[in-house]
């Protein structure tokens, strides 16, 4: 099963990028598992800077902007 | 502000102490936001969080340092990975350039006069989080 992560401290463009890897998700068909992370200490862990980053497995995809479903999609089936 | 333990955060006026020390103040802002209304400090340096992890560097290592932004949230991530990457001596400064500027201290820029009178809407600007 694959990890999608979304980090940001929960503003507009953080909750738009969670929603479209939900619905990347569901639209794809891959197992996976989708997680928002607002926790400073979490996001400190991961070096975030520019806000929402979106990691799957581990490994930062997005950066700084919003991810849109087709896009999420690509990366879930690279 | 926020549940963490990795960094020190301070505020503008135990700020304006450390500067008068001989720390740095570094600003993450964007450049919109620090040409609108900027800290008239004249020891700064000003790297937007958008080229940061690129021009962190330019940061010495054997200095005080505080991070500053508009609020205080992004800086704080700033000063996290400073932390991350071989910084010791690295602080925040909570409430950033809305509580800077609310208690009058020293700004320059086109909103600068607005921000004097606690009128600037500079600062109501999301400057993202």
């Amino acid at each position: 099963m694959k990890n999608i992560k979304v980090l940001g401290p929960g503003c507009p463009k953080c909750k738009t990028t969670y929603q479209n890897a939900l619905e990347a998700v569901k639209q794809s068909g891959v197992e996976a598992e989708v997680e928002k992370i607002e926790d400073i200490m979490k996001m400190m862990k991961y070096n975030v800077l520019t806000t929402p980053v979106l990691m799957i497995d581990e490994e930062i995809k997005v950066r700084g902007r919003v991810a849109n479903v087709n896009e999420i999609k690509d990366l879930l089936t690279e | 502000m926020s549940e963490q333990t990795l960094i020190k955060e301070i505020c503008p006026t135990t700020t304006r102490d450390w500067l008068a020390d001989g720390a740095l103040l570094v600003d993450v802002r964007e450049v919109q936001e620090t040409e609108a209304l900027a800290f008239d400090e004249a020891d700064m340096l000003r790297i937007p969080l958008s080229a940061f992890e690129e021009r962190y560097s330019e940061i010495p290592k054997d200095r005080t340092v505080v991070m500053a932004c508009r609020s205080g949230a992004r800086s704080l991530r700033a000063a996290g990975f400073l932390a991350n990457h071989g910084y010791d001596n690295v602080v925040n400064m909570q409430h950033g350039m809305l509580r800077w500027a609310e208690k009058g201290f020293p700004v320059k820029g086109s909103e600068a006069e607005k921000a004097r009178k606690g009128e600037s809407d500079c600062c109501s600007q999301p400057g993202c989080c």
